[in-house]
């Protein structure tokens, strides 16, 4: 056992060097988007001095603050971006090495990503989600931390990491057709980062396509998990929106199966 | 007066240490430790214009790093050079229009855009005139055969089209100065053969300068009056093929072709010691050996004495096994 | 000078050419970028329709600090986001070794080679902002001057950072997360100043200058207050900032270690 340590203590520090600097990378980028956070905070924060009203749609200030920070974790949390190489793959021509491997296309990307997904989240953890929990133990007028909230929150986030995952699995999919997926991907971001509900709470909009957001797959990614924690949902309510997720999730998971095969036989590599 | 005067030329590079374990990592991270490590040390020498030299060395013995400080790359550590009467790096914009560069492992080419693309890109980049460029364009087609694949993307070209696409890049601006660095690597032999007599006409109609480094003794053999080898970034030698093969080139070869194959069994050579190594396939007996040490007359003698010998045919020295022999005295050195 | 615009013309033209291999892409791909800008719209709506003002600015004030926002950025974006790619993998590579080979600037060349035309979502829709809006402007021959003047020192800014944190490449092999994290403060930038509290007050101005990029100038041609500052101080920091970073620019170069082969 010593033995086979010592020989791969050089590959394991090897691995754990570059980790780090990957890590130091990932946090700077993190940084940098957090940015975007505290600027939607300040927005609020001003809309609601300029306000008369204490809650506006239904948030209160705390709520909001909860809210704007709380879905820029989820986001991070259910982010997936395993299957991203997809375009570039296609590119290359070297999607061919995926495909002749004996494993299952999805879970190649799966295992890929879910190692250096669990790090990231463990890391930016601290600081992000021990942040919002220390606002809402210690800040004035919070909602109250509930431990059934939190177990809800999480449920419903890891259910939203997968429908994200293979999500992304079909939609990397159209790379087989637009040959390039910088621009589909640029367009996809656009409509998930608004759709889920990230910019703004769905609750902000026009009933008519509140309802319509909260129905497609993309309030599943973000909002639903969010409003859970915010314990802004009646039990009712909670096990349809939870319902709605594992729907979204199955049909999602099928969904890639089928594409999977439509292209394999389909498929036509570039010249590279 | 030369073309190409190297004085002194010194390139040390900043390596980070890595400090084991997870701690280390971590150390490493935040305060990095640094040692240099001398690539190239003191090299000087000069190029005549017209020359092509041949600059040979192993696998990171400096090379690249040298063309690169020839090339404006990388700001030598110490040292200078002059070519076509300029110091590169001080004055590099102005330098580099007379001089072409080729890295074997890296491309100029614009990846996503048709080959014909890339060189009206660089007829503007080097401001090539119309009425010359046409003119050296078709002279480029025609030795390098560049038609096949010329209305094809980058990208879906073979390496050896790439690397005679890139050569033909480089020769664009009818530079004074060509570096081309390991064109040959990994090419098969007609291609390598088609880039030679490239290169040997290039130099031949324009009176082109050319450091050539390589792997490939064939080339060197074919196209260089002169090599310069280096190993560890300094000069080991400096000269003519033919004071190579004097200076290092004891080795001799006898090929004997026997009667019976099985005879080879019966051969001895331990009298002579480890100053020679044979090897056999089917009749025919490869023998190698220092002539410095052992004579070509006791070789055959002993042979003959032995064995029943259908033929013999003594070979002159090869420089590759001259090359590999001193890189091989040196790594002995050197463990 | 009508070499570099020469030149630029040929780099762009060979850039739209090897987008356009990529067609269904690049077509869907400005379409992102537009939709994009105008879901941010919509967010400024949202938040509009709970408030009549936002720290004192009414709507069409903010539309028109947000139009003139996006005009320096997508100026920047459209012509040089070629500077990304140097610390994020030419000079890592060793690729960088190519500008120096050739009879041009390298900064220069480096610039030029990309034309990122999805950069026309952010122009686009930052051009009819600021006509949608530009009645609350009282216009006068003066500002309509000083708005022509400015955009390309506001740019300047843009891509003044964008120069000094790649620059760092050249010492760190890898910059671009810096560049990055420099990059994200420009969201502070489409905002009045006055909403944030006075350590990013103090960054966007004077460390981070995006305020510079926007808010300072609009705010200027909203009010006609401060030319000094607003103005003055656009013109100063930008030449300032362009300076610097043209300097560690210059001083990486020669410290470019290139990568072994
Ligand atoms: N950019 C660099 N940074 C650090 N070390 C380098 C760099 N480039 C080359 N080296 C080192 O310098 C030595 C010489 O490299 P090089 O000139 O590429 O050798 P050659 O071309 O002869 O194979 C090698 O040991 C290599 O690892
Ligand atoms: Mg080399």
């Amino acid at each position: 056992m010593t033995n086979f340590l010592r020989k791969y203590r050089p590959f394991v520090s090897a691995g754990i060097e570059e980790a780090i600097v990957y890590r130091a990378n990932f946090l700077l980028f993190a940084l940098g988007n957090t940015l975007g956070a505290f600027v939607t905070y300040f927005l609020w924060k001003a809309v609601f001095q300029s306000s008369t009203n204490s809650s506006l749609s239904g948030f209160t200030f705390p709520e909001m603050v909860l809210y704007i920070f709380l879905s820029f974790f989820t986001g991070i949390l259910t982010s997936s971006d395993g299957s991203s190489s997809v375009g570039d793959e296609v590119k290359d021509g070297s999607i061919a090495m995926r495909i002749l491997k004996p494993i299952s296309f999805t879970a190649n990307y799966f295992y890929e990503e879910i190692g250096s997904k669990l790090i990231d989240v463990g890391v930016l953890a601290v600081p992000l989600f021990g942040g919002i929990l220390i606002y809402q133990i210690v800040g004035t007028g919070t909602p109250v931390l509930n431990l059934g909230n939190l177990l809800l929150y999480f449920f419903s986030a890891t259910v939203a990491y997968l429908i994200n995952f293979y999500f992304n699995i079909c939609f990397s999919f159209t790379a087989f057709f637009f040959r390039n997926l910088w621009g589909s991907n640029v367009l996809k971001n656009a409509l998930v980062i608004f759709m889920s509900g990230s910019l703004v709470p769905l609750a902000f909009f026009p009933p008519v396509l509140q309802n319509v957001l909260k129905v497609l797959p993309f309030s599943s990614l973000l909002y639903t998990p969010v409003m859970l924690y915010l314990g802004k949902y009646s039990m009712q309510q909670t096990i349809s929106v939870l319902l709605l997720q594992i729907f979204w999730l199955i049909f999602f998971i099928f969904l890639a199966k089928i594409i999977w095969h439509f292209a394999i036989k389909h498929l036509s590599i570039q010249g590279g | 007066m030369s073309m190409i005067e190297v004085s002194n030329l010194t390139k040390d590079f900043r390596k980070t240490i890595k400090s084991p374990g997870l701690v280390g990592a971590f150390k490493s991270l935040i305060k990095p430790k640094y040692e240099t490590f001398e690539a190239v040390k003191n090299l000087s020498f000069e190029v005549p214009k017209g020359e092509i030299l041949g600059f040979i060395g192993a696998n990171g013995a400096g090379k690249s790093t040298t063309i690169k400080m020839l090339t404006g790359i990388l700001t030598p550590t110490s040292g200078y050079c002059r070519i076509n009467d300029k110091i590169p790096q001080e004055d590099r914009q102005n330098y580099v229009k007379d001089i072409g560069v080729v890295f074997g492992q890296r491309t100029q080419l614009w990846w996503d855009l048709p080959l014909r693309e890339t060189y009206s890109v660089l007829k503007e980049i080097y401001n090539v005139p119309d009425k010359n460029f046409y003119k050296r364009m078709d002279f480029l087609n025609e030795v390098l055969d560049l038609n096949d694949f010329i209305t094809s993307p980058v990208r879906t070209l073979s390496l050896g089209q790439r690397m005679r696409a890139d050569i033909a890049a480089s020769l664009l601006h009818n530079p004074k100065v060509l570096f081309l660095d390991e064109p040959t690597i990994g090419l098969d032999v007609s291609v390598k053969d088609k880039i030679r007599h490239a290169i040997e006409q290039i130099n031949q109609e324009e009176q082109t300068t050319i450091i050539l480094t390589t792997h490939d003794l064939g080339d060197i053999e074919l196209l260089c009056n002169r090599v310069f080898m280096i190993d560890h970034g300094q000069e080991v030698f400096d000269g003519t093929i033919k004071q190579l093969k004097n200076r290092f080139g004891h080795i001799r070869e006898i090929e004997f072709e026997l009667v019976n194959a099985e005879d080879a069994n019966r051969l001895n050579f331990s009298q002579f010691g480890s100053a020679i190594e044979y090897s056999q396939n089917e009749k025919n007996v490869r023998v190698k050996f220092d002539s410095s040490k052992v004579s070509v007359p006791d070789v055959i003698r002993l042979t003959l004495s032995q064995v029943d010998v259908q033929d013999i045919s003594v070979k002159d020295a090869d420089i590759e096994d001259i090359v590999r022999r001193i890189f091989r005295k040196e790594a002995a050195e050197h463990d | 000078m009508r070499r570099v615009l020469h030149l630029e013309k040929i780099f762009i033209s060979q850039y739209l050419k090897q987008t356009m291999e990529y067609k269904a892409d690049f077509i869907v791909g400005v379409l992102g970028v537009l939709l994009n800008q105008v879901l941010n719209l919509i967010f400024l709506q949202v938040i509009f329709s709970q408030v009549p003002k936002l720290a004192g600015w009414s709507l069409q004030q903010i539309v028109f600090i947000y139009g003139f926002a996006l005009i320096p950025k997508g100026l920047d974006h459209l012509f040089f986001d070629n500077l990304w790619i140097v610390g994020q993998k030419l000079v890592r590579k060793g690729e960088f070794d190519k500008y120096l080979t050739r009879p041009i600037n390298p900064l220069f060349h480096v610039l030029v080679e990309t034309f990122q035309v999805d950069a026309f979502g952010e122009l686009l829709v930052g051009v009819i902002l600021l006509v949608m809006s530009s009645a609350t402007v009282h216009w006068t021959l003066l500002k309509v001057i000083l708005f022509i003047v400015s955009i390309p020192f506001a740019t300047a800014i843009y891509t003044a950072l964008k120069i000094g944190t790649s620059a760092a490449a050249f010492w760190m092999k890898k910059s671009n997360t810096i560049t990055y994290l420099f990059y994200m403060f420009n969201d502070f930038a489409k905002y009045p100043v006055s909403i944030f509290n006075h350590l990013i007050r103090w960054i966007i101005s004077f460390v981070i200058p995006f305020a510079f990029t926007a808010f300072y100038p609009a705010s200027y041609f909203l009010t006609g207050k401060n030319v000094l500052f607003n103005l003055g101080g656009l013109v100063v920091i930008s030449v300032v900032f362009l300076f610097i970073s043209i300097k560690i620019w210059n001083k990486g170069i020669s410290s470019y270690e290139s990568a072994g082969s």
